[in-house]
């Protein structure tokens, strides 16, 4: 299966669930049961996040079939560690979405590193021009209140925050296809992220 | 040496794109820092709502294989739960520790990718001791870095770049990154070294020739010792002859 028309996939596809807001109230209740080894509320979660967990993996890693195979690591790890999840330290779903893009990011590193390292970041950016894919990410996030605040950001803080998240790049890789000091990306990652948070109106309950 | 402002790193840190180091240096800051842990908790949860553009349908045998899948998987117990409420840094060391597994993975790939050191070379057309000797060096790795007494030190390179040096007395070993910001060139390499007091430098090991970048594991730190690199030519020297970072580790 390739995925290949998923970008212009239907508004709505009723064999699955509709992407849940990240707030939903019942991912935590879920990730309690789950703690306990409640399977069936392990299905419930996993119908809740894997597309958004599939999907993020898959926007990182390019390949569905890589996607997939990590998808799945992550969503196991999610069973394995629910016992861990700590809600005072931010929502369930963020938690579930942090481990995926870690895990995503470090396959991203790992075959890096196991590539030819003489080729340098600047020239192997060139297969994937940054905006092309800056303009695709954006154009995935219709009807999504992140794509507005999105919008809010500065040129800088926007392609810093989604070069980043989106295409798992260090910062100091961001910084040389960006032509912008480290310290400058450093700093677009943390103002143009704040003014997200501002915008999106994220709270972390303690 | 050199002391950064770490804190900026925060955005970086919850995007992920920092270094194995540079996380832990990081979660190190946030165990004493109850208001850069708020905003990093922030930030962290505002990245993750960009997962929200990025939805797409999993195929279907997806459900099918992770359900199979936990069935035969065992759960993990909750960490540390009588303090996890009053101690910041078990909170922190329970995050170390969900996240340092593939971190550490990353680590080994880097050392055993093209930042290849010189004794693994003779190792690598077997794939699978490759492979062995990976696993056991992430496991070490892994045991390094979640150590509860572990400080980090960084120290920039002569030249650009710069080497951070992880070490855990109750480990009684360090991981160790050199990265440089550009090749010392296809006939030379760099060379790593432990310098204790006034006696002779310790060979730790050699990169690849024309290698900028490097992770490796040194045994034995005791606490005066002072770890050092050098540009060699290619293979190394018995004797440090062109020193270009110094990182104390007291």
């Amino acid at each position: 299966m390739t995925e290949r028309g998923s970008a212009r996939r239907p508004d709505r596809l009723s064999a699955v669930p509709d992407p849940a807001p990240p707030e939903a109230p019942d991912a935590g209740a879920l990730l309690r049961e789950v703690a306990k080894g409640d399977e069936a509320a392990f299905g419930r979660l996993y119908d809740l996040v894997a597309p958004r967990v599939y999907g993020l993996i898959r926007r990182v890693l390019r390949d569905p079939a890589q996607a997939e195979e990590v998808a799945q690591e992550v969503l196991v790890e999610v069973w394995r560690t629910a016992a861990r999840f700590d809600s005072s330290r931010g929502s369930a779903t963020s938690w579930v979405f942090t481990i995926a893009h870690r895990r995503a990011v470090d396959r991203v590193r790992s075959e890096q590193s196991a590539a030819d390292r003489t080729v340098r970041v600047g020239a192997a950016s060139m297969d994937t021009p940054y905006d092309e894919v800056v303009d695709e990410v954006a154009g995935r996030l219709e009807r999504q209140q992140v794509r507005h605040c999105l919008d809010a950001l500065t040129e800088l803080q926007r392609q810093a925050v989604t070069l980043a998240y989106y295409q798992g790049h260090s910062y100091r890789e961001v910084a040389d296809l960006l032509e912008t000091p480290l310290p400058t990306v450093k700093t677009r990652m943390r103002d143009g992220l704040i003014r997200l948070r501002d915008c999106l109106g994220v709270e972390v309950a303690a | 040496m050199i002391e950064v402002d770490i804190h900026a790193l925060v955005g970086a840190y919850v995007l992920d794109a920092v270094d194995d180091l540079e996380r832990v240096a990081f979660e190190r800051h946030l165990v004493d820092c109850a208001a850069c842990r708020i905003e990093a908790d922030e930030l962290r949860e505002t990245a993750t709502r960009l997962a929200d553009g990025a939805w797409s349908v999993p195929p279907p045998r997806l459900r099918t294989e992770v359900l199979t899948a936990i069935g035969r998987t065992r759960q993990l117990p909750p960490g540390e739960p009588s303090r996890r409420e009053r101690d910041p840094r078990a909170a922190v060391s329970r995050w170390r520790r969900l996240t340092v597994g593939a971190a550490a993975a990353a680590v080994l790939a880097a050392g055993a990718g093209a930042a290849s050191w010189a004794v693994q070379e003779q190792r690598v057309r077997d794939e699978s001791a490759l492979a062995a000797a990976a696993e056991q060096r992430q496991a070490r790795t892994q045991e390094i870095l979640t150590a509860p007494d572990l400080v980090v030190r960084t120290s920039p390179m002569i030249g650009g770049g710069r080497v951070t040096v992880a070490y855990s007395k109750s480990q009684d070993s360090s991981v160790v990154s050199v990265r440089a910001d550009a090749s010392p060139g296809a006939n030379r390499a760099f060379q790593l070294w432990t310098i204790r007091g006034t006696a002779a430098a310790v060979n730790q090991g050699v990169l690849a020739p024309g290698a900028q970048s490097g992770v490796e594991i040194v045994k034995g730190l005791p606490d005066n010792d002072v770890f050092a690199v050098s540009l060699e030519p290619a293979g190394g020297s018995l004797v440090p002859s062109d020193i270009r970072a110094q990182v104390e580790l007291v």
